[in-house]
């Protein structure tokens, strides 16, 4: 499964959004994440690929931004 | 002088979820005190309590289900069934003139539960993001006036077992003096959690298990009492000032007419007499009626062997000889102990008490005592009763004392 598969996963299972919606220039805003659910979509990204978003400035706008970042810190961790 | 009417009620409860459905169940003595199993069972010296049935996703989203604890739940349920009831539509102007007003003994104690169990047993590194926002104690109120957009005063009394008999009285001060024009009040309570059922165990105030009768194991006023029945759920009522209601047409159940609140200040558990009485008679003087007026009292009646015995004379210190002619009965034998939410539902059943012109009976009076010699209403309710004004009685651990006079209009 690509990261945006298990993105779109993630974003039905837990936030209860609708599979169509979820495309990648999504922005979390247009899919009607407010501040409580953007903490929570970035604990269920950090658990389900297994990886730290430690840096507080890192900016999620897009689903597509989200893939970047994910896809980084995976690719630093076998580094 | 602003006077304050009820036209809506709304109730979740073990006896039902719906007002109409708790007071016939009151009426035939049916307890909604039952054993449960849940996984703590073996941890537990007694299993009884007063759970409510209820299926969340019956009323909310799956999002929503996991943002809102059980306690806002019921409150939101609650609420929906009295402002559906009153019949209110509001500008944005009015808005601005109602609020929430709710009383809670321990919020969203289920959640912070689940919050200790992940940390202490699981280990966890960190919570979810919505833990505060589901153990905080005001969230419940905060939740109504959302979803209603009521932009008045949101409060939220947290005074142990008289929390919501508080936050009604404070919602009728609001009204009387012009700071609202109406307020969703009342309370709520889901506290059937693993550390608060060991907590209240450890206090000794819990009834024993009837051997024979699970169900028959609270027995208020009678002799061979134990306690009380931890119960859960949420009862509102719609206030809304007086004229307002009338000119609109509303249905009212009520006028509530006086409220007292005092404290024993004397221990943190035990009731005083004199504390008790002293809120009787601040909210009959604020009514402004005589005690022969006073039809029916709801009492507090919690069957811990303390509280019968001191809310009896408090009542005969108050009414004197009357006291032996009032129907008194404790509605706790069958409902439990709503604790944050008990005044509240009482309150209900005392509209409905003057609705249907019926005194629902005090369940498991079978051992008459001595020091409780009123008429409690033992086991069967009495239908034809003319009940225009009834007083319901809360008090509280910490000492707080409050009570509710409404009357027919």
């Amino acid at each position: 499964m690509t990261t945006m598969e298990r993105i779109r996963r993630l974003l039905v299972e837990k936030l209860d959004l609708r599979a169509e919606m979820i495309v990648p220039e999504a922005t979390l805003d247009s899919l009607g994440l407010d501040s409580l659910d953007k903490i929570e979509f970035m604990f269920a990204l950090e658990d389900e690929f297994n990886i730290k978003i430690e840096d507080r400035n890192v900016k999620i706008n897009t689903l597509m931004d989200g893939v970047e970042v994910i896809d980084k810190l995976i690719a630093a961790k076998h580094a | 002088m602003r006077r304050v009417a009820v036209t809506g009620i709304g109730v979740v409860s073990a006896l039902g979820n719906t007002p109409a459905k708790l007071f016939e169940n009151l009426m035939r003595g049916i307890s909604g005190v039952r054993k449960i199993t849940p996984d703590y069972s073996m941890q537990l010296s007694g299993r009884l309590a007063a759970t409510v049935d209820f299926d969340p996703s019956a009323h909310f989203t799956k999002k929503q289900i996991k943002a809102i604890d059980r306690v806002s739940q019921f409150a939101l349920v609650a609420s929906s069934q009295a402002w559906a009831d009153a019949g209110l539509v509001l500008d944005d102007e009015e808005k601005v003139q109602s609020g929430v007003s709710l009383g809670t003994g321990m919020g969203g104690a289920r959640s912070l539960d689940e919050v200790c169990l992940d940390l202490y047993k699981n280990e966890a590194s960190r919570v979810s993001p919505l833990s505060i926002i589901k153990i905080m104690a005001n969230a419940p109120a905060s939740h109504i006036s959302i979803q209603y957009g009521l932009s008045g005063p949101c409060l939220t009394y947290s005074t142990a077992c008289s929390s919501s008999s508080i936050a009604v009285g404070e919602a009728f001060r609001q009204i009387k003096a012009g700071y609202a024009d109406i307020m969703i009040a009342g309370g709520t309570e889901s506290l059937i959690t693993h550390v608060s059922f060991k907590c209240w165990e450890s206090l000794g105030v819990l009834a024993l298990e009837d051997a024979e009768d699970p169900s028959s194991s609270c027995r208020p006023f009678s002799k061979d009492r134990t306690g009380f029945v931890l119960g859960e759920g949420a009862a509102v009522v719609v206030l809304e000032e007086m004229e307002r209601a009338k000119k609109r047409g509303a249905k009212i159940y009520g006028e509530l007419i006086g409220y007292g609140s005092t404290a024993d200040a004397h221990h943190i558990t035990g009731p005083t007499v004199s504390g008790q009485a002293h809120a009787m008679n601040q909210a009959i003087e604020e009514a402004k009626i005589t005690l022969e007026q006073v039809d029916y009292i709801n009492a507090h009646g919690t069957a811990t062997v303390a509280n019968d015995n001191v809310e009896t004379q408090a009542i005969k210190t108050v009414f004197g000889d009357r006291a032996l002619r009032i129907p008194v009965s404790s509605t706790k034998s069958m409902h439990g102990h709503l604790m944050g939410a008990a005044g509240a539902v009482e309150l209900v059943v005392s509209l409905l008490a003057i609705k249907n012109k019926a005194v629902p009976p005090t369940a498991n009076l079978r051992v008459p005592d001595p020091e409780c010699d009123l008429d409690y209403v033992p086991n069967v309710g009495r239908a034809g009763v003319n009940v225009r004004t009834v007083m319901s009685n809360s008090f509280a651990f910490g000492g707080t004392n409050a009570v509710i006079v409404v009357r027919e209009v």
